[in-house]
């Protein structure tokens, strides 16, 4: 179908060079195709162009039937101008060249020479296009305008006013793409400057990324300020590892110490993004103060540093014939949860393992792909986008899948999308929502069978009492309302997202399912999202009670709710804990602590010390996902690689490599020399990662298929949502 | 030639605001004819007029009427542009507060020529007394059947909105204003060849026709007497048809609007206007104060009309005429008239909004007696650096008076740089110049 659409061409001639492009595509685009440069600091692809900062002026005319150029009498600015048939482009002649050193000289002359302490200082495009085309020297003999410095906008961005070209990349990025609208101008002429409203806390999601679009050092990171020079800085590509987005992103480092995260660009992913969670997130994690070094056991009241192999000798001896149980957090790597499982269902004899955190676990084997033949994820990042309509269910999209957010509003603002979104508390999606469905806290199924009463006539039998004047008296929802949300989605293949949050409300389960099926049956794509960072490749790697790697049926074991139970009534005699700490991670701290207090052998795998390791019987240090090499899945089931970015601190292992190690030693487990080898064992045993070899993973990931031949009907989910509707 | 009172005609009569008093002096007329006449015979008749935009770039208003849609497919607007905010201009303020009855009269033919479904007055926000007076005027022709739905029988459902400005220069710029009226921050917007024209996509995104209020109310006497008669008026010119209402101010005895046909010269403009008062002319900014000036010989010659006085060295722009006697320090005029542009330059581009306050400072500095040998070819370098650089045409209003006036009058800047002095050592001179520059006067 692509291919079929044949965009017009045009034919221009830009210095001299005939080419041909695109009929309307910017001509600060098209010189591009020539390896040509025009300088530029207001406009950014990724927004619509305003042709503010003039320094993109280019002389323009249009060849006239004669053959001659008749030139237009002003220079244009090129980031606003579109291509059309006959016109002629010069970016190198004598009035292109003042035209840009008078723009330069503009913005210097009230710019703060301030460069040697300036963060932008190395990267800083004014710099580079001053160097480049600017005047040598400034015919300013006023003040220059004073300004306040260092103004803290919020927590993570620092405004410095007296540096600002007011390019308005800032105020547009929050009207366009973050759609807080946070930043606008206020005051006019040479007093003009971007402000939150009355300079109050910049309040948004995706501050950082201001930073980063800044074509100068106006706006910088308030954790980032003044502690390294770019060119000290070291750079590798790499992922972020606290939201289940994949966001790709470029860890900055010196000697050694994580400095900074920047955006990378993947248009699969996040574009150049970042939400806030992913770029001042990490920092808090690698320059923990309190990172472990040394494996230790408990002596006592205190603990002993140890050599690994005393270590894992006192592990394996805690475990030998022992009830032993095993929970992860959602940080590992699919490597990780892969040998831990392999070792826990080996070695150590379990299935208790799990690595969900929420109030409410649905069993594993029981998740949507088993109950109702759904895959969970349909409609990947990038497809969002151009979505006709989507439905936003049950989740504040821009906290828990900040990704989806930007193309979910992107959707709206470049395409028009209808976006219903459909919540317990207001959240951002609301701001741009074509309808809003503010239910009542624990009706979210209700709503979504008054939603399947109206899209699927397959579930109307099922459905029928729940009307639209039944779901409003049930859910708050006025029967209007949901009359509208449905006209909007009806008759579009739309996008129904929602994450595992949801489980945590009342019925979380059955409106979960319930959506799943109505989606299926209305002819839209279903997008059921965990909502931690490698959540989904934990599960598919079968880090679960009662499904191994690839879905394969085991005997189930307990999940992270009924381990701390059993673990609570002292009927778990060793407890190991990979990456995680209960207290701080499960929702009732009361039982979590009581779990770690009466359970005999407590084995701590973790980068820092936590408040479990006050129980702990072994601490065994742990790497950290940007220390080693590793695979993670998105929640869009994208599984990208992560090499070694920085030296993990002290003896710190990767964790399957504490597993395997582990696992020689029990004699069950095979020797995996690099995480490659892992990754090698699991695409034999899990069929969708048959692809993701590491010589097969391209650089912006591969997408897991969905598998095929779904069922659409099932009656386990039609009883469970009839029992709720008649129960009423 | 003297007055020639086509738009003022009863501009003094009180009568004339009230529909009554309207239709008692044939007001409607030009409607009646309209309604009957094909909406391209509309155009046509303007187009055969030779009416260009009055507002001060003089582009031939048949074209932007002509270039909306034929088959209407969207809502069409209309947006009269009463911000009047040019330094020395103050015709359409007149002709708001005392011919009410002609722009919503114009507005209505334009409507009925291009189907719009509203038209916005957009009314410099200190212009109380000319929205109150639109205000009574709309409410009558509304009762009466004058606007709103079918009107008199046309089948036109037309309805005016009066929508008061906050204060800034910038928005009387056409796409700026559709900025500030869509509730956005008063910037220009792209223009064509970077975005469509305002006829495909204004404000809104759709079809859009924005004249000036005199413009509008040109647009009765063509519609009502024929653009065959209208023509006539300034047929000795290259291509100025018509009357042009002229803001007469500064040193004359007689300030106030005079309405003239297309050819006069400038110096019986002055006559009209009492002759020069205080001194002898010297100086004259025919057409508001961002157009380049004249000097008194230049005056001698002068025609007022479009490409007459482009040839002698200046606009018509928006008729704001100026007349500055011997007592004139223009080193002060100049710098009063870029503190203007520097104030109220919007800040969007670059060029201007940098430019203009560094002309500012470097005047100031003069008038403070701290004048630099280089000072005036880095203030006509700069004047470059700006006209034609800027997004929209505020930049070049700003950078023409100050080039202007150096062109016109180095000797008084090379002085005022050399000596910290103003040339013009005049109590009169003195009391016009600011207060913190006194220095560079005599005390009397």
């Amino acid at each position: 179908m692509a291919a079929a659409v044949q965009t017009e061409t045009v034919a221009i001639t830009i210095n001299d060079i005939e080419l041909h492009v695109p009929k309307g595509e910017l001509i600060v685009e098209s010189v591009k195709r020539l390896g040509l440069e025009i300088p530029i600091f207001c406009y950014h692809p990724r927004m619509k162009p305003v042709g503010m900062c003039r320094m993109c002026l280019v002389e323009v005319g249009f060849k006239q039937p004669d053959g001659s150029v008749r030139k237009m009498p002003k220079p244009q600015a090129g980031c606003t101008l579109p291509a059309s048939e006959g016109m002629v482009v010069y970016t190198d002649t004598e009035m292109v060249h003042r035209d840009r050193k008078g723009v330069l000289e503009f913005l210097l002359i009230n710019h703060p020479l301030d460069c040697p302490i300036c963060d932008r200082g190395g990267e800083c495009p004014l710099q580079n296009n001053t160097l480049a085309y600017g005047p040598s020297t400034s015919r300013f003999l006023e003040v220059k305008r004073h300004l306040p410095k260092a103004y803290p906008l919020s927590e993570y961005v620092t405004l410095d006013l007296e540096r600002c070209i007011q390019c308005g990349r800032c105020v547009r990025f929050t009207e366009e793409i973050s759609g807080d609208s946070q930043l606008a101008f206020r005051f006019r002429g040479a007093s003009m400057q971007p402000s939150t409203f009355q300079l109050t806390d910049f309040e948004s999601r995706f501050s950082g990324n201001v930073i980063e679009i800044c074509p100068v050092g106006a706006l910088t990171s308030s954790k980032y300020r003044f502690r390294a020079r770019p060119w000290d800085l070291e750079t590798r590509p790499g992922l972020c590892t606290l939201t289940p987005c994949g966001t790709n992103v470029f860890y900055d480092y010196r000697s050694g110490r994580l400095v900074r995260i920047n955006g990378r660009t993947n248009e699969d992913v996040n574009e150049e993004w970042t939400s806030d969670t992913t770029k001042f997130g990490h920092d808090a994690l690698y320059n923990n103060p309190n990172r472990i070094q040394v494996p230790h056991v408990r002596e006592g009241e205190a603990f002993r540093a140890v050599e690994w192999s005393e270590a894992y000798a006192a592990v394996l001896g805690a475990c030998e014939g022992k009830r032993t149980a095993v929970l992860a957090g959602t940080m590992l790597s699919n490597e990780d949860y892969y040998a831990w499982q392999a070792l826990a269902r080996t070695a150590l004899a379990t299935n208790h393992l799990d690595l969900r955190w929420q109030k409410t676990l649905l069993p594993a084997s029981q998740m949507l792909k088993a109950r109702t033949g759904l895959p969970g994820v349909q409609y990947g990042i990038a497809d969002l986008e151009n979505a006709l309509a989507i439905l936003v269910f049950g989740t504040n999209l821009a906290a828990d899948q900040p990704m989806s957010y930007l193309r979910t509003r992107k959707a709206w603002f470049r395409n028009g999308a209808r976006v219903v979104v459909a919540h317990h508390e207001a959240s951002e999606a609301e701001s741009f929502a074509h309808v809003v469905l503010r239910y009542r806290p624990g009706t979210a199924a209700e709503l979504a069978a008054g939603l399947a009463n109206l899209l699927a006539p397959e579930l109307a039998d099922a459905t029928r009492i729940a009307t639209p004047e039944w779901t409003e008296a049930q859910t708050g929802v006025p029967a209007d309302r949901l009359r509208e949300a449905a006209e909007a989605l009806r008759g579009t293949e739309f996008a129904a997202i929602t994450t595992h949050g949801l489980f945590d409300e009342a019925n979380g389960v059955t409106a979960y399912q319930t959506l799943a099926l109505l989606t299926s049956h209305a002819g839209g794509k279903f997008n059921g999202l965990v909502n931690h960072a490698n959540e989904q490749g934990g599960r598919e790697m079968g880090f679960a009670p009662d499904l191994g790697p690839g879905g394969e049926a085991v005997t189930a074991g307990m999940n992270t709710a009924e381990i701390l139970q059993a673990a609570a009534k002292g009927e778990i005699d060793t407890l190991i804990l990979v990456g995680c700490d209960p207290i701080r991670d499960f929702p009732d701290t009361a039982l979590a602590t009581q779990a770690l207090e009466n359970v005999a052998n407590l084995v701590l795998v973790d980068s820092a010390q936590t408040e479990a390791c006050a129980y702990a019987s072994a601490i065994l240090p742990m790497a950290l996902p940007a220390e080693r090499d590793g695979t993670y899945t998105s929640s869009e089931r994208r599984v990208q690689r992560m090499e070694r970015i920085l030296k993990a601190p002290g003896e710190s292992k990767a964790p399957w490599q504490i597993a395997m190690e582990l696992g020689l030693r029990a004699g069950s487990s095979a020797p995996y020399f690099h995480a490659r080898d892992v990754m090698d064992a699991i695409a034999e045993q899990v069929p969708a990662y048959a692809g993701a070899r590491y010589q097969d993973i391209p650089e912006t990931g591969v997408r897991l298929a969905n598998p095929e031949g779904l069922t659409r009907s099932n009656d386990a989910v039609v009883q469970a949502l009839q029992s709720l509707l008649g129960g009423r | 030639m003297a007055e020639y009172k086509l738009l003022l005609e009863h501009s003094h009569e009180p009568e004339f605001r009230t529909l009554h008093g309207y239709l008692a002096r044939g007001g409607y007329a030009a409607l009646n004819r309209a309604k009957g006449m094909e909406r391209q015979a509309i155009i046509d008749e303007v187009k055969t007029s030779g009416l260009r935009g009055r507002g001060g770039a003089g582009f031939p208003t048949w074209i932007k009427w002509n270039g909306i849609e034929k088959e209407k497919t969207r809502p069409h607007y209309l947006i009269c542009n009463a911000d009047e905010g040019e330094p020395g201009t103050f015709k359409d303020k007149q002709l708001m507060e005392t011919t009410p009855f002609l722009v919503i009269e114009g507005m209505t033919i334009a409507a009925l020529a291009t189907q719009a479904d509203a038209g916005y007055i957009y009314i410099r926000g200190e212009f109380v007394d000319a929205a109150k007076s639109l205000r009574a005027a709309i409410d009558e022709a509304y009762a009466h059947g004058y606007l709103g739905q079918n009107i008199l029988g046309t089948g036109l459902n037309f309805d005016l909105y009066i929508h008061m400005g906050a204060g800034s220069y910038e928005c009387g710029e056409e796409s700026a204003l559709m900025s500030s009226l869509m509730g956005e921050r008063g910037m220009p917007r792209l223009k064509f060849p970077h975005a469509p024209l305002p006829t495909v996509a204004g404000v809104w995104d759709q079809p859009t026709i924005i004249n000036n209020v005199e413009t509008y109310a040109a647009a009765v006497p063509i519609l009502a007497k024929g653009g065959e008669w209208y023509v006539t008026l300034g047929a000795n010119t290259k291509n100025s048809r018509g009357t042009k209402i002229f803001s007469v101010s500064a040193h004359v005895n007689k300030p106030g609007n005079y309405e003239i046909e297309f050819g006069t010269p400038l110096m019986e403009l002055l006559d009209l206007a009492g002759g020069m008062k205080g001194g002898a002319l010297k100086a004259c900014v025919p057409g508001g104060s961002s157009v380049p000036m004249l000097n008194a010989e230049d005056c001698q010659n002068a025609i007022l009309a479009y490409e007459e006085l482009w040839e002698t060295g200046s606009m018509v722009g928006s008729g704001g005429c100026m007349f500055l006697n011997e007592h004139t320090c223009i080193v002060s005029y100049t710098w009063r008239t870029a503190q203007f542009y520097a104030m109220e330059s919007c800040g969007k581009c670059t060029p201007c909004r940098e430019g203009t306050k560094w002309m500012l400072q470097i005047l100031e500095r003069i008038l403070r007696g701290n004048g630099q040998p280089g000072d005036m070819d880095l203030l006509m370098e700069i004047t470059k650096q700006i006209d034609g650089r800027s997004f929209c045409g505020l930049g070049d209003a700003a950078a023409w008076p100050v080039a202007g006036a150096i062109k016109k009058f180095p000797e008084e800047f090379e002085y005022f740089i050399k000596n910290g002095r103003s040339m013009v050592d005049t109590p009169e001179a003195r009391a016009m110049a600011p207060r913190w520059a006194q220095r560079a006067f005599s005390a009397v």
